[in-house]
């Protein structure tokens, strides 16, 4: 059921990414082209990010197994 | 049948003597034993287990001598306690009434738990080396305890209101009992494997030494030094401590306390995002305005002007867009995006540095600034000034050609 699922590193190395970018863009040290190109990335960063802290995950799950390749085998917890 | 001579008694009575019977048998007497199941009320009275390998007494120590007495008592402690036997009457339970406790070396358990801590830490495995640092922003986050205590609702309960973007997987295990040790090993074990883990907690609420006691083997404590995820503790209460918080990457004092450790809130996370973009976009109209005041500087003809008013144009775009940026709205990210995206392109155009990087120079009048651009007011002018990309240079007009 978990089609595709962003990982914790890559969000957390976007974040990191989006902080530096807007400490090049205040210093405003590089060409006006660069910076634009910095500006777009930065959108692009900001965007992918929200989609994934916008998602609101179902209730608790109960973890039933994890298959050879790692995957995460899920279930309803019975009753509440 | 009950024959003549047969006295019977209501409970009440029967209690009522045994009691009396009791306490003028055993007005004063010492026991050695283990303490257990220590429960300090608010109204002062320490209530608690003395026990040994067979049997049990139960105990109570009065608030007046309670503050009298030189040791604390905690479970685990193994102590020589002195007082009066009686019977609880309401519930025909007989019980010591302590009025002093010393210290007998230490309990059981307590050698157990010392024993077993130095063990591991002889071999590294408390070492701050090897210590994982937790992920900030974890998506799926893993709770080993029991489904059915307070822990589990408390960690679920502080994690959906705080970070409601995780994933939460519990692991259903006994956290006391003969089984809990093998069961909170094979449940680590199981996370390990996880591709998409991100983060584990195990634990469960507060108890008396024993029932934490599945928190100080040596299976979980190897389970959670060999878990390739990063394991926050969280058992019991602020003072209990466990050889589980040794080996842990980071001990939580309280189930409630390790959510809070490992899930951020959702909405400070949310106001970062937000608040790096506005600021990226303020960066980047500072760059356009710098820009323009160059451009200033260059600019002064009529045709020149034209391109003037388009950057301006540019300009106005970009505060147009960093305004809405201001506003904070998701569906404002797009238009902005491609809005930006079209002032770049349109920029790039018009940067006069790129106009004279591929060979064009500008030609204008070294006193007045005034601008050339007809070889007539060149020889008119006599002197001018040539702008490169890279410099001026100073000139002589020494007439006009073919």
């Amino acid at each position: 059921m978990s089609a595709e699922k962003p990982d914790a590193a890559s969000l957390e190395a976007s974040m990191k990414r989006l902080e530096t970018i807007v400490t090049e863009l205040e210093a405003g040290d590089q060409p006006l082209e660069a910076a634009l190109e910095r500006f777009e990335e930065g959108l692009d960063i900001g965007k992918r990010c929200r989609e994934i802290l916008d998602r609101a995950e179902e209730r608790v799950r109960r973890l039933v197994d994890v298959a050879d390749d790692g995957s995460i085998r899920s279930e309803d917890l019975e009753g509440e | 049948m009950q024959s003549a001579d047969e006295t019977v008694y209501t409970v009440g009575e029967l209690n009522t003597e045994v009691r009396g019977l009791l306490e003028s048998e055993y007005p004063r007497v010492a026991v050695v034993g283990e303490v257990s199941n220590c429960r300090k009320y608010s109204s002062g009275h320490i209530y608690f287990t003395l026990k040994d390998e067979e049997a049990q007494l139960a105990s109570v120590c009065w608030r007046s001598t309670a503050s009298r007495l030189r040791v604390v008592l905690a479970d685990g402690m193994r102590v020589i306690v002195s007082g009066r036997l009686t019977v609880y009457e309401a519930r025909g339970q007989y019980q010591m009434v302590v009025d002093s406790v010393r210290e007998a070396g230490r309990g059981d358990l307590q050698l157990a738990f010392e024993r077993l801590k130095e063990k591991l830490e002889a071999e590294g495995l408390f070492d701050p080396a090897r210590k994982q640092p937790l992920p900030r922003f974890p998506l799926t986050i893993a709770v080993i305890t029991s489904p059915t205590g307070a822990a589990v609702r408390d960690v679920v309960s502080t994690l959906e209101r705080r970070w409601p973007c995780a994933r939460v997987l519990l692991l259903p295990v006994h956290v006391q009992g003969e089984m809990a040790s093998g069961e909170i090993a094979a449940a680590l074990e199981l996370a390990g494997r996880a591709r998409d883990l991100d983060v584990v907690i195990v634990g469960r609420g507060g108890g008396s030494l024993e029932d934490l006691w599945a928190f100080n083997e040596e299976r979980t404590a190897r389970a959670i030094a060999a878990c390739p995820v990063p394991v926050v503790s969280a058992v019991g209460h602020e003072t209990d401590f466990t050889i589980a918080d040794f080996v842990a990457d980071v001990r939580a004092a309280t189930p409630t306390a390790a959510a809070e450790i490992v899930a951020p809130i959702l909405d400070d996370v949310m106001g970062a995002l937000d608040l790096s973009l506005e600021r990226m976009a303020r960066g980047v109209s500072t760059r356009v305005r710098l820009m323009q005041s160059r451009l200033s500087e260059l600019v002064r003809s009529y045709a020149l002007g034209r391109i003037r008013s388009r950057i301006e144009q540019a300009l106005q775009s970009v505060d147009y867009h960093t305004e809405r940026l201001q506003r904070g709205t998701a569906s404002a990210l797009e238009a902005r995006r491609t809005g930006l995206n079209a002032l770049s392109t349109r920029l790039g155009d018009l940067d006069p540095r790129a106009v004279l990087a591929r060979g064009y120079a500008i030609c204008d009048e070294p006193t007045s600034g005034r601008l050339v651009s007809t070889a007539r007011d060149a020889a008119l002018a006599g002197a001018m000034r040539v702008r490169f990309s890279d410099g001026n240079v100073m000139t002589e007009v020494k007439g006009e050609t073919e």
